[in-house]
């Protein structure tokens, strides 16, 4: 267990050339011991590399890795002490459940009694205790996928154990109940645990910090709650949540009031020093309903569609040329024709050049 | 048209069986035939249309200065080239496939790719384009008309197959394994062998079998290199013709020279029918 600092990292693939395309631009970030972490962004935006730099499989560019202060930047993966589970279980075929999950001890030569301590008590933490005698290669996908997580857990000191998309070939449901086991393994052995994916869902439901990333940049880090209510960019309003942020092209009317389609809605932004006038504004569609006795901060729409979700409806609706969508509970009656809808102005985000004021 | 299918399904399992079985049977008889039962006309079974005797197969183990041929000496001989050099191919072909699998080379515009091509393309030159350099390789150093000459030429000759067969089956064990590896503890070596390799059997015995029966039924080089001290079995076979076509001694060592394969073939069938294989040859 460790705490892991990533100082200046950057990293690319082709270093040496006069213009190299970086996979993963510079930056720093401390994941503090025991936390669960997630990584959260598109496909090939560089979330791998940047866990492959942490476990030693790829040599950062440029940059330091520091475990608990140590300087490991150039030290191998073997010595580095971290587990990762990658996207497919990767299992040693030819050994039992029990010689799986004490390879990595009998790499280190812990004593016999010592081994036989860890993997009984891994294996009962992730329900692989009648298996243990069995050949790995005959156990179902997600149990294959739990002995490579298990490996990452036998070894009490391991700095972190990074996973790569592990929940991907899993059954939903199971996925599920493998993410709460996450959890407590997480609670119980107060290991620091890196997950990568590109499921939202996932990340909010497992880690109380998410990083999420877009074209090898880290555009933020934060808890869900953050970047679900105050994204920084608009990339991640749009990416975090179902459905997206409702962005709008709108101008700056006054020093707190932006005008969409000439109706004035009052934000909590200070907009005195912008740039230039074409904003955009951002609004999570769960905190959009309908008008009350508001007097401010009102649209007016057309109602496109309504959804039943099971557990909300959600309202499409056209404004002018653009579309809003609202969340709203499944009691609430909502009218076919024109309706209004009231947009809070502390839940309201501004954007100039997609970044957050 | 079910109908149809089925019959022809069957016909031509029964032509191919017949085209496989029959030379061998063939040999099986003519083995125990005599001089008159050859020569005097047509005959196919054995009590009915002539007599068997041991005659063909007894000058087999016989010594020359008895009138036989032994082919017990070349028999052993064949054996040890053929084992030592897959042995040795399989061991320095699995080096090389894993590296070539894992590691990226570059020299000059030589890549991973050129380089498996490179060994491959041996066995692409006609065998006879390469007859002379090995036979002035051999004398050069002393070793023509010897096992250890016949060893070195064979796996020259068998590594191509091991490193082709067993790059293939790397490149086809996902990366993540090794790293699981290195993650694990292990250093570069030990994963290799402790993880990798016991995940490849499957190539391994493939790559072994085809070199053991490349290996096996080499007469071309056998032939060139070799002239009195040593004999291999493919050669021996030949020299048992003469003047007056010994068929019956012929048909013995032909069936004996077959049957080490046939008994790799047995084993490596087992492995197939176990599944364990199917990945290592598709």
């Amino acid at each position: 267990m460790a705490k892991i600092d990533l100082s200046n990292i950057s990293h690319s693939y082709n270093p040496n050339d006069p213009n190299p395309v970086f996979a993963l631009n510079p930056f720093s970030m401390t994941w503090e011991n025991g936390n669960r972490y997630a990584i959260l962004g598109p496909s090939g935006c560089g979330k791998t590399t940047m866990l492959n730099i942490v476990s030693g499989l790829v040599r950062p560019s440029a940059g330091r890795i520091l475990f608990d202060n140590k300087d490991v930047t150039d030290l191998k993966t073997e010595d580095r002490n971290i587990a990762q589970v990658f996207q497919f279980p990767v299992i040693y075929n030819t050994m039992t459940v029990y010689e799986n999950l004490a390879f990595p001890l009998k790499c280190r030569d812990f004593s016999k009694s010592k081994t036989d301590e860890r993997v009984n008590s891994v294996a009962e933490t992730l329900n692989l205790k009648s298996f243990l005698n069995s050949p790995a290669r005959k156990l179902t996908a997600d149990q294959k996928q739990l002995i490579s997580l298990g490996r990452g857990l036998v070894r009490e000191d391991v700095a972190a154990v990074l996973m790569d998309e592990p929940l991907t070939v899993i059954d939903p449901d199971l996925k599920f109940r493998l993410r709460r086991n996450l959890k407590e393994i997480n609670e119980q052995y107060k290991t620091t645990l890196v997950y990568v994916t590109h499921d939202q869902n996932e990340a909010m439901t497992f880690a109380d910090n998410i990083i999420v990333m877009s074209e090898g940049e880290v555009v933020q880090a934060g808890s869900p709650k953050e970047l679900f209510e105050r994204p920084n960019t608009t990339f991640v309003g749009y990416f975090i949540g179902s459905p997206a942020m409702n962005l709008f092209e709108s101008e700056a009317s006054s020093n707190d009031s932006v005008k969409i389609n000439n109706t004035l809605i009052k934000t909590n932004t200070n907009l005195s020093n912008l740039k230039n006038k074409n904003i955009k504004l951002g609004i999570r569609s769960e905190f959009i309903k309908i008008a009350q006795n508001q007097n401010e901060n009102l649209v007016e729409v057309n109602v496109e569609k309504v959804e039943d979700l099971g557990n909300y409806k959600l309202i499409t609706a056209k404004m002018g040329n653009f579309i809003i969508k609202s969340k709203v509970t499944r009691e609430t009656e909502i009218p076919t024709q024109n309706i209004k809808l009231h947009i809070p102005a502390e839940k309201c985000c501004v954007y100039e050049d997609n970044k957050l004021i | 048209m079910n109908k149809l299918y089925i019959f022809l399904k069957y016909f031509f399992i029964v032509v191919w069986t017949v085209f496989v079985v029959a030379p061998f049977l063939w040999a099986l008889t003519t083995s125990f035939k005599d001089f008159q039962s050859v020569n005097g006309g047509v005959t196919y079974i054995p009590w009915v249309d002539f007599e068997p005797n041991l005659e063909g197969w007894k000058v087999l183990v016989k010594s020359p200065a008895k009138g036989g041929v032994d082919i017990i000496e070349p028999y052993f001989n064949s054996m040890f080239v053929t084992c030592t050099a897959s042995l040795i191919s399989i061991i320095l072909g699995t080096l090389s496939a894993y590296a070539l699998s894992r590691y990226t080379f570059k020299a000059g515009f030589v890549k991973n790719n050129d380089i498996t091509f490179f060994f491959i393309s041996q066995r692409i030159m006609p065998p006879i384009v390469l007859s002379i350099p090995f036979f002035l390789f051999l004398s050069s150093i002393n070793l023509l008309d010897s096992l250890t000459g016949l060893i070195v030429v064979y796996i020259v000759l068998l590594m191509p197959i091991a490193v082709w067969i067993m790059v293939d089956f790397f490149n086809k064990v996902p990366r993540e394994i090794d790293e699981t590896a290195l993650i694990d503890g292990c250093n570069p070596y030990q994963a290799f062998l402790k993880v990798v390799l016991p995940n490849s059997i499957p190539g391994l015995i493939v790559a072994g079998m085809f070199c053991i029966i490349f290996g096996w039924i080499d007469f071309f080089f056998a032939f060139i290199l070799t002239f009195t001290e040593v004999q291999l079995l493919p050669v021996k076979i030949v020299a048992l013709n003469s003047s007056v076509t010994p068929w019956w001694s012929l048909s013995a060592s032909a069936l004996v020279s077959v049957a080490p394969l046939i008994i790799v073939a047995f084993i490596v069938e087992r492995y197939l029918s176990k599944g364990n294989l199917s990945g290592a040859i598709k």
